[in-house]
């Protein structure tokens, strides 16, 4: 069982609480950098940033309600070609560390020498609706969870996101059920984050009243989530299900491949799509040209995007970071998200639960599927 | 070289035969593989689907060679092998010479058809107008008096049936090639070849002659054999499961097991009915699960590994009922045409049951003519007329034989396998079949040569870089072929295709005369690529091989397409579609041709020398069989002493000296100077691959526990258990708390002379590395220590070893005792350990024998479930029966009860046939305990090797590879595979043997053309490739982060390039660009 400490929020409330606890970890060497979201020094953009100095940590926003890059492919690219010598302490979302945890299965990552800080995640608006927001508010949590009551100012991935709990982290910061104003819990979830704990000298553990609290408030969350999820698979699927639709949703595609540039999953040094494979001269243009009468230009749009579904799908974790990159507004993430989900559940695989659970391409089994194979 | 001849003569090409010759073939020895049959495949060829997938899978016999054109054969339809000579309608005449040097005569029937001009077209069998039953599908069908020995094989070429031929003639009119002879007359050959393998099978029972059963006049009375016809897909229902009076899907079927088998004539169990009866009731169930299937047997006999798992499965998931009662006669309903069975019910009476259709599991007996086979080649037949090698044993011939022949008949020079020497199923079979060969090998390392590569020597490389030129010959089959299909249109619409430079439509492009125009026009032309539409003997014949050979192209640079009986013949009744399908198929293969790049071989010289991993009996006969033709051993062993388990048994049911065979065997062992013994050495480390591996040995002496190893460059591991050290290793954490491992030897083994505990440390003190070409995995396996029937806590309750061992230390005094109570199975075949241990029934008929032998007034009883007298045991089994042994069965949810009553031991168990409870007070209660293999998690981890569920290393495959690993240059026998006997053990450690020799006889490990390869540019290290790789052929170079392919284990599955999202994995041969025309030319003509 988890060691879960309480955290009282003072007058400063609940960011310079947050923070007071980074810059402890910092100022006294628990870790040696910081990767966290930072408010940029002109506006209100907050980016992820790896802090080595404590006073940059006045800006840090670490519960800002946005996502610009998932971090998971931040860490990725420090991390793939060899480990991080010195401790990073990461502040990173429940998404974001389940691709983490995908990553480090396909090796293109790793956590070793790190110090993983999730967060209870409310979900996060994109880009430009935070910039907004920032102008107009005070950036609170507690502001934006206000807003969000009122109407949707997520995203649309964040609404149906029944993962908003961290699984894997070595230290959870319990927000959900959580009155803000009052205390929120700090949970250590491996021995390294109890360590780290008794190094903050974090004693007690929290009253039980207070964890089951937040278990009660997940366990609803996720009702409501899943039910939202399903709803959404039915608008996606009548949108999409069947190849005349399918192709009318991706005629809008222009192939710029941006869904695939930010996509924690796809994690290839170079596309295949934009490998030789696909270069030909005008010859073979003009015969398929021929053969059908016309060609769409560019070509293999739907190739493209049946391709990556295959290749990362039983991986998705649905962040939806290629429907904030898509310029045309495809619904490509409640297209990958919920091919996702069926797949992820013929195999009984939750992408991110856990970095034992082996993926399941690499897994044979002489009898499986029988159902499908009719084997 | 010496001066016997390396060549081997193959009597018999059943499944036993064939698997015999291609790894003899393999090794480097000329083999004629020769059948009285028409065709090859024997027995197997009219059996679909088997144990334990429910698919065919005759395909994964086939030894790895000459990859690319060999991958293509089905052995339904024959192989192709240079090394290997097929002569169907052969037979032995004549035998002369000895070992190392025959004169075989033989005698062919000649097929009356030109077996390289018959095209297979079948005009002849249309006007042939003689009909009899088709003895491929038991008769079921008709057949002509020409025809396709196999039917299913459009390759085949076609025979004459010279009993029912009436020489009428129409079939010579007939025959477009003028192929047909019936002139044509006996001929007689002589081979000069150095050993014979004897692989003749068996023939079915004849249950015509068991008349209660009906057979011959009930029409829904059939044989299994019949059954596997009838449910066939290619046989005369077409897969469809129908009873022969009238066709209809039977409601019940009934097995009647042991027809021709365990009665006064053949007293002997046919071995391999039980299973096949599992597995027809298997398949029927899965396809048709409403139908009712009921076994009647007298004991389920599932010995083999996996055989108890399947037959639960039949039993618990798919509803087969299993009735214990021999059904005495079958009487048909003249109405209905439906049996009535008079059966036992389950209150023990006689009572009248009906069913649609009764399966005669039929047994097996030597074929008609196999006794003057054995006169002719001078060998001794048992009482039963196998050529058993129980009755083969020669003095001074070979000393570790004595008493334990395998494989040997009482020739020298020739060797038995599979069913001619005793009744087996194929698993069995196939096991002989390598122990058998593993003997020629051995006779004939002298003579051994490096097998023919299948290399065009004419090839020349730099075409690859010329600009492609293809010419494109189209077959009409001297017009036969336009009847279903506008040869001309495809031609027409093949010379508008990018860079072909000339098609050309041919009469009879598989004939000589033809095929040599052919190659002059590629020549002329100056072509460089070839696309031929033929047909399918084409193919098999190797015609196009022969064609790139004689021309000089690259075999990857000549591509068929079969426009007969893939295009013209399927789609018989629609010449326009097929035309269109012609079209697209001829573009396809001219665009992968366009597109096709050259691929080199590459190739590895193999390492010479062999790990035997574990010292025990399985271990010293595979070391000795490497030994004795010519390859350096390294023999690693645990413990401080050869032998393992053999060092326990003093008794067979035959009456062998198993203590004489383990000091023989030593004794050779440990004088051969090619065989490094290391005692008290622990495998460290293996890397590389087959050919060339490298072992890390540690050997382990006194001093301190292996946690804290002296140096830190050693890798502590728990050292692979050999019998004699109980297991003490197993523990880990014990071992931890003591800091120290107390090895007790000989703890609880009851020997008088060892059961001085001697306690000494273990330490890891020094490390070698061996270069290695094949690893043979012999780690053993061991009695399990009972936790129930009060052993361990009295005296007077045993295992039959510790019987053993007390009788011969003189411990126990057989003339005092007046009862003895043995009890099988136990912790076999229960909710624990779903396997049947094999040899505990043997062993318990052993004792029992020798106890009555050595004090007739004894009473012996054996409470069993199912006496597992497979083979020839069943003998003993009726003996022990006849001397008065009593066999009480029982159930495995009614087992006796053991307590203690005053100071004896009382035994209560169940009387299932006659009712009420049987107490018996014995002087002794012995224990029949389950076998159970040596943990190595260490092993398999370093080795990638799987393991079952029952803790026993997975084999590759458990019909068809029986002693490989899927892994290639890793072998497997023993208990360490599963549980089995002494003579059975010989058997599968010669053909662990004979697997690595295949590695170690060549100079060049080759691989082939179509291998996967690594795109460096691509690839991101992610590592799925190595996982969903069965070969082990993929690898992570640490250094570079990518991965990298050892060519020379992989075998082109391709499944690398479906996983790598990143195009990085590729299969030379099939690159992307070639894949999307291809697929441009199939879908927009």
């Amino acid at each position: 069982m988890a060691k879960s400490v309480a955290l009282e929020i003072g007058e400063e409330g609940l960011r310079e609480a947050l923070n007071g606890l980074l810059k402890k970890l910092l100022a006294m060497g628990v870790v040696d950098a910081l990767l966290v979201p930072l408010k940029v020094p002109a506006g209100n953009s907050v980016v992820q940033a790896l802090v080595t100095q404590v006073d940059m940590l006045k800006d840090a926003y670490p519960l800002a309600p946005v996502m610009p890059v998932n971090s998971a492919r931040i860490i990725s690219s420090m991390t793939r070609l060899s480990s991080s010598e010195k401790k990073i302490g990461v502040v990173i979302r429940p998404c974001e560390l389940r691709a983490l945890v995908e990553l480090v299965k396909l090796k293109q990552a790793s956590t070793q020498n790190m110090l993983l800080i999730g967060i209870d995640c409310f979900g996060t608006m994109s880009v430009n609706e935070y910039d907004k927001f920032a102008q107009e508010h005070i950036p609170s949590t507690a502001g934006f969870l206000k807003l969000i009551g009122e109407n949707s100012i997520v995203r649309e991935a964040c609404q149906v996101c029944e993962y908003f709990s961290p699984l894997t982290a070595d230290i959870t910061i319990g927000l959900i059920g959580m009155d803000l104003s009052k205390e929120i819990l700090i949970l250590a979830n491996t021995a390294e984050g109890e360590e780290v704990l008794q190094a903050l000298g974090m004693e007690g553990e929290a009253d039980s009243g207070v964890s089951s609290r937040r278990d009660e408030a997940i366990s609803q969350l996720s009702a409501e989530r899943e039910k939202k999820r399903d709803e959404f698979f039915e608008r996606t699927n009548a949108q999409v299900y069947g190849l005349e639709k399918l192709l009318t949703t991706l005629s809008l595609c222009i192939g710029c491949h941006n869904c695939r540039d930010v996509c924690p999953m796809c994690y290839c040094k170079e596309c295949f799509i934009d490998s030789p494979t696909f270069e030909w001269g005008a010859d073979k243009y003009l015969e398929w040209a021929t053969k059908k009468g016309a060609l769409r230009m560019p070509t293999d749009t739907l190739l493209f995007h049946l391709t990556r579904l295959q290749h990362m799908v039983t991986s998705c974790v649905g962040c939806g970071m290629c429907q904030e990159a898509c310029p045309n507004d495809l619904p490509v993430f409640g297209l990958f998200r919920m091919v996702g989900s069926k797949v992820q559940k013929v195999f009984d695989y939750v992408p991110g639960r856990s970095v034992e659970d082996e993926l399941p391409l690499v897994i044979y089994k002489e009898r499986e599927l029988e159902w499908l194979t009719n084997y | 070289m010496s001066d016997k001849t390396g060549a081997v003569l193959v009597i018999g090409a059943g499944i036993g035969g064939i698997k015999a010759s291609l790894d003899l073939a393999e090794v480097g020895f000329k083999v004629y593989l020769i059948d009285r049959a028409p065709a090859m495949g024997g027995t197997l060829a009219q059996l679909d689907k088997w144990f334990p997938d429910n698919h065919c899978g005759m395909c994964k016999v086939l030894p790895i060679f000459s990859r690319d054109d060999s991958s293509q054969f089905c052995l339904r339809r024959g192989f192709i092998h240079q090394n290997v000579e097929t002569l169907p309608l052969t037979q032995v005449v004549g035998l002369e010479g000895e070992a190392g040097n025959f004169r075989v005569t033989l005698s062919s029937v000649p097929a009356g058809v030109d077996q390289d001009l018959c095209i297979g077209c079948g005009l002849c069998a249309q006007v042939c107008p003689v009909e009899v039953p088709d003895e491929f599908n038991e008769g079921l069908v008709n057949r002509k008096a020409i025809y396709l020995p196999r039917p299913t094989i459009p390759s085949n070429s076609y025979t004459i049936d010279w009993k029912n031929c009436t020489r009428c003639g129409a079939c010579v009119e007939k025959c477009p090639l003028h192929a047909i002879d019936l002139g044509s007359e006996t001929k007689t050959t002589t081979l000069e070849v150095g050993a014979i393998v004897l692989s003749s099978g068996f023939e079915e029972f004849d249950p015509h002659v068991a008349g209660q059963y009906g057979y011959g006049r009930y029409p829904n009375v059939v044989t299994s054999i019949d059954l596997e016809r009838i449910i066939s897909p290619c046989g005369p229902f077409e897969g469809q499961l129908a009873r022969p009076s009238d066709k209809a899907i039977p409601t019940s079927i009934a097995f009647l097991q042991c027809v021709g088998s365990r009665e006064v004539k053949r007293n002997y169990c046919s071995a391999a009915c039980c299973m096949y009866a599992l597995k027809e009731a298997t398949l029927i169930k899965e396809s048709n699960p409403q139908v009712e299937i009921e076994i009647f047997f007298m004991d389920m006999r599932t010995f083999g590994k996996g055989y108890y798992r399947y037959y639960e499965r039949a039993r618990d998931e798919l509803g087969v009922k299993f009735t214990r009662c021999r059904v005495p006669v079958v009487k048909q309903d003249f109405q209905t045409k439906n049996l009535i069975l008079t059966v036992m019910d389950e209150s023990r009476n006689m009572v009248e049951r009906q069913f649609d259709m009764v399966v005669l599991s039929v047994g097996q007996t030597p074929a008609a003519e196999f006794s003057s086979l054995c006169q002719t080649l001078g060998v001794r037949q048992n009482q039963w007329g196998f050529c058993s090698p129980s009755v083969s044993v020669r003095k001074n011939v070979s000393v570790t034989e004595n008493g334990f022949s395998v494989a040997e008949t009482s020739r020298e020079g020739i060797y038995v396998c599979g069913s001619a020497a005793a009744p087996k199923d194929i698993a069995d079979t196939m096991i002989e079949a390598d122990a058998a060969a593993c003997l020629v090998s051995k006779l004939l390392s002298q003579e051994r040569q490096q097998p023919i590569e299948a290399v065009s020597q004419t090839e020349t490389p730099e075409m690859a870089d010329e600009e492609p030129r293809l010419a494109i010959f189209l077959c009409t089959c001297g017009g036969e072929l336009t009847t279903g299909l506008d040869i001309s249109a495809i031609a027409e619409s093949c010379r508008e295709l990018p860079d072909v430079v000339l098609v050309e439509e041919i009469p009879y492009l598989c004939q000589r005369d033809t095929l040599e125009k052919v190659k002059e026009s590629i020549r002329e032309s100056n072509a460089n690529r070839a696309v031929l539409g033929v047909c399918a003997p084409f193919v098999y014949r190797r015609l196009s091989q022969q064609l790139a050979e004689d021309t000089g192209l690259p075999s990857f640079f000549v591509r068929t397409v079969n426009l007969r009986e893939e295009i013209a013949w399927v789609h018989e009744n629609n010449r326009e579609a097929a035309t269109e399908k012609g079209k697209r198929m001829v573009r396809m293969a001219a665009e992968s041709l366009r597109w096709q790049s050259a691929s080199p071989l590459s190739s590895i010289a193999p390492q010479g020398s062999t790990l035997v991993i574990g010292g025990g009996l399985a271990g010293m006969v595979s070391a000795l069989a490497l030994a004795e033709q010519g390859f350096e051993v390294h023999l690693v062993e645990r413990s401080a002493e050869l032998g393992g388990n053999l060092r326990e048994i003093f008794f067979t049911l035959q009456g062998g000296d198993p203590q004489k065979l383990l000091q023989e065997l030593t004794e050779q062992v440990t004088s051969n100077s090619l065989i490094h013994i290391h005692k008290e050495t622990n495998v460290a480390g293996i890397s590389g691959c087959a050919g060339d591996f490298v072992a890390n040995l540690v050997s382990v002496s006194k001093g301190v526990p292996p946690e804290s190893p002296s140096t830190g460059e050693i890798i502590p591991l728990n050292p692979p258990l050999e019998k004699g050290d109980k297991g003490e290793f197993d523990d880990e954490d014990s071992v931890n708390s003591e800091g120290n491992i107390g090895i007790t030897e000989g703890e609880n083994s009851g020997n008088g002379e060892k059961g001085v505990s001697v306690t000494k440390s273990v330490s890891v003190t020094e490390m070698v590395s061996i270069p290695i070409g094949a690893v043979i995995v012999a780690t053993g396996g061991e009695g399990s220590k009972p936790a129930e029937y009060l052993y361990g806590e009295r005296q007077d309750v045993v295992t039959q070893t510790e019987l053993e061992e007390r009788i011969t230390s003189g411990d126990v005094d057989v003339s005092k005792l007046k009862s003895v109570v043995m009890i099988q199975c136990v912790g076999s075949r229960n909710k624990e350990r779903h396997y049947c241990s094999r040899i505990c029934c043997s062993q318990a008929l052993t004792n029992a024998l020798m106890l009555k032998e050595r004090n007739p007034g004894i009473e012996v009883v054996i409470l069993y479930r199912d006496m597992m007298s497979y083979g020839f045991e069943e003998e003993y089994y009726t003996k022990a029966r006849d001397n008065g042994v009593t066999f009480v069965r029982y159930e495995l949810d009614r087992k006796p009860e053991v307590k203690v009553e005053g100071d004896r031991l009382e035994i209560e168990v169940e009387e299932l046939v006659l009712g009420g409870r049987l107490t018996i007070q014995p002087d002794l209660l012995v224990l029949s305990v389950a076998i159970v293999p040596h943990q190595q998690p260490e092993l398999s981890q370093m080795l990638e090797l799987p393991i079952d569920e029952d803790g026993f290393f997975q084999e590759a495959e458990p019909k068809f590879r029986p002693v490989d690993f899927v892994k290639d240059g890793i072998f497997v026998c023993g208990l360490a595979h599963s549980p089995r006997n002494i003579e059975e053990t010989i058997a599968q450690a010669r053909a662990a043997a004979l697997r690595a020799t295949l590695i170690l006889s060549k100079t060049q490990l080759q691989s082939g053309r179509m291998v996967s390869e690594v795109r460096e540019r691509w690839c991101v290290g992610c590592e799925i490739c190595v996982g969903v790789c069965p070969f082990g052929a993929r690898v992570k170079d640490e250094n570079k982060g990518i991965v990298v392919v050892r060519e020379a284990l992989c075998q082109g599955c391709g499944a690398c390039v479906t996983a790598c999202p990143s195009g990085a994995a590729r299969l030379r041969g099939f690159s992307d660009k070639q894949v999307f025309s291809m697929l441009d030319a199939v879908a927009f003509p």
